[in-house]
């Protein structure tokens, strides 16, 4: 049974850290493509509303 | 100080580049809405990137090594059971597919449209008290962390963590939840690549088969007696269940209410575009909560293990710092730097999202329902700013420079649970249960409140063999709070449908 533990807990943390490495490039890139559409987005929308800050 | 001019360097370029991005999004508020919510234009990436960026703090490195120091591995199963819940919720929708659906900014909102006014403004108190002690202890405990890696004086302390504060009040102040969502997103990226370096340098550094090896002989010196002062594990270094269920069982319970009531979780729902991106980000990110408490964890357990090694904990070492002081020894120059700069990550985005919230409840539950006419655009940002600025300010005092007398993790457990399970109680109830009113929502909201004080000021004034055991008292806490609705429900007239639409 602990040995059961024991591979799952490897498993669980070797898969974490290569999880955590895909994260860094993936969201990376695309969470910086995010950002620039919302950054656009955002001074499209400011002259037509015209709230005051 | 264990630093050297390349780690220094390391740290300034992320500090300058993230106070940039910061300040440079608050062109773009022009409203509460942008500021709180950011437009509700957050989309999947961004999303999974904020979230997991706040959800790990410095606090959250420093528990989560102190857990696998005193559990060894099985102490991340917490987070195998918040990743599982989040997932879970990410495919169904439960209570985050309803919340997004009705527009609202905050939890306690979507309690006026069910059960009125006074229940909201009721609700939002116990948030912003539960959520403002909570965040109370994150200051001092960044600052420990940092003090054991780097070596740097104690006293410095407190007027790190102050200039650490009085950076992130800067960018969130004026941009907002657009700033956090930036920040945040520099923040997961540095971050990512200061626990992945590092995890990869513990596990060479101790050895896979040794770090194995060394948990088992430590369990077993714990059983026999055998081990130094402070080496003594807590329980069965593989094995979660080794001693008792009950400490799971309540742990499920505890994280589909930290999932779907936890408000710093909830705003990045309330952010997102929609509802469908709501429900994705929760399922890309769920397995990042493994890692959450499995990697400090493995950091924690890798310190246990080199400390029961090599001649015990040096002097002045508890299971709290460590991992910290056992890091400090490790990490060569430049790899300190990457972690001291993944740290200040770790510190500023889970300070600089918890602002903005709490901040946020306040201005929309607790003050906008008194506010009898309507305010300009510019006069509620000016609030909501300025409210932002004034936690920062009380915690400043409350959680660095004022001491807490007695253990604080018993009193910010407490009150933690106060809000999490009356809150939870309220919107399942409220979202699933048609026969739920406002009596029912004050009674769950009373009772979840006396439930955990009761236990906590029983544990204060008996000895430590006759306390509550921290899984009972949590548990019963949830179960006094549905027992109220329930009871409450049901004991006076059903809602009519003009109450249930009204607002």
């Amino acid at each position: 049974m602990q040995e059961l533990f024991l591979w799952f807990w490897t498993v669980m943390l070797f898969t974490s850290i290569a999880w955590y490495f895909f994260l860094i490039f993936y969201v990376g890139a695309k969470g910086g493509a995010e950002i620039r559409r919302l950054t656009q987005s955002r001074q499209q929308r400011q002259p037509e509303k015209g709230l005051d800050k | 100080m264990h630093l050297a001019v390349l780690d220094w360097v390391i740290i300034v370029v992320y500090l300058i580049g993230c106070m940039a991005a910061g300040i440079a999004m608050r062109r773009y508020v022009r409203g509460v809405e942008d500021f709180a919510v950011a437009g509700r234009e957050m989309d999947l990436n961004l999303g999974i990137a904020s979230l997991a960026a706040t959800e790990l703090g410095l606090v959250t490195v420093m528990y989560t090594a102190q857990l696998g120091f005193t559990k060894g591995f099985a102490g991340a199963v917490i987070g195998v059971i918040m990743a599982a819940a989040m997932y879970g919720v990410g495919c169904t929708g439960f209570v985050i597919g309803p919340l997004r659906r009705a527009g609202v900014m905050t939890i306690p909102e979507l309690f006026q449209n069910r059960f009125g006014l006074p229940v909201r403004w009721l609700a939002g108190l116990l948030v912003v008290l539960g959520g403002v002690l909570n965040m109370g202890i994150f200051l001092r405990l960044g600052g420990e962390f940092l003090v054991a890696a780097t070596g740097m004086p104690a006293h410095w302390l407190e007027w790190v963590m102050t200039a650490l504060l009085g950076m992130v009040l800067l960018y969130t102040v004026l941009g907002g939840m657009l700033s956090v969502l930036v920040t945040d997103y520099l923040q997961f990226i540095v971050k990512g690549m200061g626990i992945v370096v590092t995890s990869v340098l513990v596990i060479k550094a101790i050895g896979w088969s040794n770090l194995v090896h060394g948990l088992s002989a430590a369990w077993a010196a714990t059983e026999t007696g055998n081990t130094g002062a402070g080496l003594q594990m807590a329980d069965h270094p593989f094995n979660p269940v080794h001693s008792t269920w009950g400490y799971v069982l309540w742990q499920i319970i505890f994280q589909i209410a930290v999932v779907t009531t936890w408000q710093t979780q909830i705003s990045r729902v309330l952010s997102a575009r929609d509802e469908a991106t709501a429900k994705r980000v929760y399922r890309r990110t769920a397995f990042y909560f493994v890692g959450r408490f499995g990697l400090p964890g493995l950091w924690g357990a890798a310190a246990l293990v080199y400390f029961y090694q090599h001649c015990g904990l040096p002097v002045g070492t508890t299971s709290l710092n460590a991992m910290p002081t056992y890091l400090g020894m490790l990490l060569p120059a430049g790899f300190i730097g990457i972690l001291l700069a993944a740290a200040l990550a770790a510190e500023m985005s889970t300070d600089s999202g918890y602002l903005l919230t709490w901040a946020t409840v306040i201005y929309n539950d607790l003050i906008s329902p008194l506010v009898k006419r309507p305010l300009s655009a510019s006069a509620r940002l000016f609030i909501t700013r300025s409210l932002v600025l004034a936690i920062g300010i009380f915690l400043l005092f409350y959680g660095l420079w004022y001491e807490i007398p007695g253990n604080a993790w018993d009193y910010l457990a407490v009150t933690g649970n106060i809000y999490l399970a009356s809150v939870f109680t309220l919107l399942v109830a409220g979202l699933y249960w048609p026969r739920a009113n406002a009596t029912g929502a004050f009674c769950a909201l009373v009772l979840g409140a006396i439930g955990p004080l009761t236990f906590l000021v029983v544990n204060a004034h008996v000895d430590k063999a006759h306390q509550i055991a921290p899984e009972v008292a949590g548990a019963s806490s949830f179960a006094l709070a549905f027992a109220g609705m329930i009871a409450g429900s049901l004991l006076t007239p059903p809602p009519t449908r003009q109450t249930n639409h009204q607002n």
